[in-house]
């Protein structure tokens, strides 16, 4: 009997406790109503992609020795350099050069290792087509810029999260001047450059 | 003829027909899901009757107990053991149901016979109405309180058996060995199975 | 004309604000028979009804989005009108024009019936809810128990699109439909049961008015906290409301029994389901929350006022005020509804029976029989 009325009073405990939980639950939920919607609505409004953003390839022709160093750094050999041995003058001369974005995966390791810097990764990310075949770009399409999230006057870019000012979650309506939170690379170098003729400046003495 | 009488007329006639029909097609009809579909037409059709006859209280509970729970667990059996099953052919079939049908006949008759012969009061006794929930709770707790309490005592009984024949699993270990199965357990854990083989 | 508004005018004076009575005398003043004006009385308010049930969904599935957004930092429709107001009707729109697709292997007959059977004992059951003292279709004398009788078809309807989709995952989400809706039923009519009892009646109108002698400290949800809990709860589960929408869980069962319904079949489960949860939370605020009372009673105001509580003047805004108030707690437990919606996990079907059977079910019973013995024990303040 004692048993069961301790069961019964652990029961009840628990059921308490469980609607506790609840109603602490229902309490983030609503508190979560009063806070500003962090929609970043799309088309209209875009965040500005971070520095080392790996999006589409840019190339330019000119630059380009034709060696081929893109191709074997690429995990799947994507890159096609046409170029034939033009025997006068025995150097290599390029033709063509393309990649299809439907299969490249970003990885940017062409970028890395191309020696004369003809490759530079963008900001680009919009490649949507209604045909796969249209995402294999030429060396013409690799050349064209693409267009700036900042400069694009029918876009209204905001910051991502990382590039806000401390405590701020929203990129809606930034104050004009504000920036990211922490210090820029070059308020650091300074420092450190301060702190390093400093402690040079002890050593002497 | 008022309205009222009419349209009392035009639903009686309705709901009979669908009763009816209902009816032949839980019988008659080879899928058996129809069949309950139909079954709940026929309840919920009853219960319509019951509300022509202004009593409404057993026009609901009807519902709820006829349409809401039994004809729901009628489907939900079928549909759990939606085998489609070839049924072998039974000897002399069209005998067997020469011989059901005169059965059925014959009930039959004697209903329209009873129907017939009985010296129907019409109009029947004034329907109660609104207090009708009252009276039959005042009912089932004075003079048909036996019956009542000895249909709840059947129910249970009916569920306990219930339970003992779909856990039969359970149940029938402790029957047959006369020991508890967490004793089974810890006998089978103590003699060492792997040990045994590893030394045939 | 100028007759016949005062025949109306007398007859709200006469009769306090009963519409049907003041309606046939206005068509008698015109110079029709009074069979013949009940006669068009009759679908007046059914009609009406059913305007306000479904505008009731357009506003509850508009709040749902909303709501849900702002629960979840988003904006929410925003171009359909102005705050996205015109949405749901949009969305209404699509799904009336959309593709009728029956699947070529499914039960044409019981696939279109399905639907159908889902959606009308829920606008039947709008039947017996009061927005005021005269201000519902019928006062039936079984009131409530009709509610709970035609919720009860509802889970043939699901069977029944279940089956004929011929669909494994419609299959199965049939079945936990109707499952989750026989087990809550139970714990749900125990609750309503202890109501009853301390109202002494079935009528909605009986139970409202049993709650208004006192304002908002006489309401059934002081007297009854454990039955509140437990009637909400069920409510949910028969709405098949977030923590219990089983039977559509996405990430098992696709959209359980609405798989392969679209267009407007589709829309009447849409409805049906939303039509059910604005009927759940008027029902708990009819049983519950003091249904169309003030918090204040209305009779204390007119009198602190010195107005006689039947003056027409007071009588329409009375009327006005109660169903403001109904409107107002109900739209309250659909908020309630949409934010435990984002609030609380999915529960598995075991955690689900076992909640019903092994908890809400000892729990009403122990309820009931608490009410019972505080009935007995204090008549006064629990409905002799």
């Amino acid at each position: 009997m004692v048993t069961f009325f301790q069961k019964a009073a652990e029961y009840a405990q628990d059921a308490i406790s469980a609607g506790k939980y609840l109603l602490q639950g229902l309490a983030v939920t609503f508190d979560h109503m009063r806070r500003r919607p962090i929609t970043v609505q799309y088309p209209y409004e875009k965040l500005i992609p971070s520095e080392r953003y790996r999006g589409r390839i840019h190339y330019e022709f000119d630059k380009c020795i034709a060696c081929e160093v893109c191709v074997r750094v690429c995990p799947i050999n994507l890159p096609v350099v046409d170029w034939v041995m033009n025997k006068e003058t025995k150097k290599k001369e390029l033709r063509n050069y393309s990649i299809d974005f439907g299969v490249c995966i970003f990885c940017g390791n062409c970028v890395e290792y191309c020696p004369t810097n003809c490759l530079s990764m963008t900001e680009e990310y919009e490649l949507a087509a209604f045909d796969r075949h249209n995402l294999n770009f030429d060396n013409v399409a690799l050349g064209r810029l693409p267009t700036n999230v900042t400069t694009d006057p029918s876009v209204i870019a905001l910051k991502e999260l990382a590039y806000l000012p401390q405590g701020v979650m929203d990129p809606h309506e930034l104050e004009k001047d504000s920036s990211r939170a922490g210090k820029l690379p070059s308020e650091v170098l300074i420092k450190t450059i301060d702190n390093d003729t400093a402690s040079i400046g002890e050593k002497t003495q | 003829m008022t309205i009222s009488t009419s349209t009392e007329l035009i639903c009686f006639l309705i709901l009979s027909s669908v009763i009816v029909s209902g009816g032949l097609g839980v019988v008659l009809i080879e899928n058996i899901v129809y069949s309950a579909f139909l079954l709940g037409g026929v309840f919920m059709s009853v219960a319509g009757l019951y509300l022509l006859l202004n009593a409404s209280f057993v026009a609901a509970a009807q519902v709820l107990v006829y349409v809401g729970a039994v004809n729901v667990l009628i489907l939900f059996a079928i549909m759990l053991v939606n085998k489609k099953e070839v049924m072998k052919p039974i000897k002399g079939l069209k005998l067997r149901k020469f011989f059901s049908g005169c059965v059925c006949a014959g009930l039959l008759a004697l209903l329209f016979r009873v129907n017939i012969i009985t010296n129907w009061a019409t109009p029947g006794p004034q329907a109660i109405g609104e207090i009708a929930t009252e009276r039959i709770g005042e009912h089932l707790f004075t003079d048909y309180l036996l019956p009542f309490e000895l249909a709840s005592v059947l129910l249970l009984m009916a569920m306990i058996g219930a339970i003992v024949l779909a856990r039969r699993d359970v149940i029938s270990i402790e029957l047959e060995t006369t020991k508890s199965i967490q004793e089974n357990i810890i006998n089978n854990s103590t003699d060492n199975v792997l040990l045994n083989q590893s030394n045939d | 004309m100028f007759t016949t508004l005062k025949i109306v005018f007398i007859a709200v004076v006469d009769t306090g604000l009963d519409l049907e009575i003041s309606f046939n005398h206005l068509l008698q003043g015109i110079g029709l028979p009074s069979s013949i004006a009940h006669l068009l009385w009759l679908p007046l308010p059914m009609l009406l009804v059913l305007t306000a049930s479904l505008i009731g969904v357009l506003v509850t599935v508009w709040l749902e989005r909303k709501i849900s957004a702002a629960a979840q930092q988003r904006i929410g429709p925003e171009y359909a009108g102005a705050l996205g107001i015109l949405q749901p009707v949009a969305d209404g729109l699509k799904l009336l024009v959309k593709e009728d697709i029956i699947p070529k292997k499914a039960d044409s007959l019981l696939f279109t019936l399905g639907p159908i059977l889902v959606l009308i004992p829920v606008i039947l059951s709008w039947l017996i809810v009061p927005f005021g003292q005269n201000l519902l279709i019928s006062n039936v004398g079984i009131g409530i128990f009709l509610w709970i009788a035609l919720s009860s078809i509802q889970p043939i309807g699901l069977l029944m699109s279940g089956y004929a989709s011929n669909n494994k995952y419609s299959l199965l989400g049939g079945l936990r439909a109707a499952a989750q809706s026989i087990s809550y039923e139970i714990p749900l009519a125990l609750a309503v049961l202890a109501v009853v009892m301390m109202s002494n009646s079935l009528s909605t109108v009986d139970i409202v008015n049993q709650q208004n002698t006192a304002g908002l400290l006489s309401w059934n949800i002081f007297r009854q906290p454990v039955g509140f809990l437990i009637f909400w709860i069920c409510a949910l589960a028969e709405c098949e409301r977030l923590p219990f929408d089983l039977p559509e869980a996405e990430e098992e069962l696709v959209a359980g029994y609405q798989t392969e319904y679209a267009g407007m079949k589709f829309a009447l489960f849409y409805l049906g389901s939303y039509i059910n949860l604005i009927l759940s939370s008027l029902l708990v605020s009819v049983l519950y929350l003091g249904g169309w009372g003030f918090p204040i009673p209305i009779d204390l105001i007119t009198h602190s006022l010195g107005q006689s509580p039947n003056a027409p003047v007071i009588q329409i805004i009375a009327a006005t005020i109660g169903i403001i108030m109904t409107v107002f707690k109900t739209y309250l437990l659909v908020f309630l509804a949409i934010l435990l919606r984002w609030t609380t996990p999915r529960v598995r079907i075991d955690q689900l029976l076992d909640l019903g059977w092994k908890f809400l079910l000892p729990i009403s019973l122990v309820n009931l029989l608490f009410t019972a013995a505080l009935k007995l024990a204090f008549p006064i303040a629990f409905g002799g």
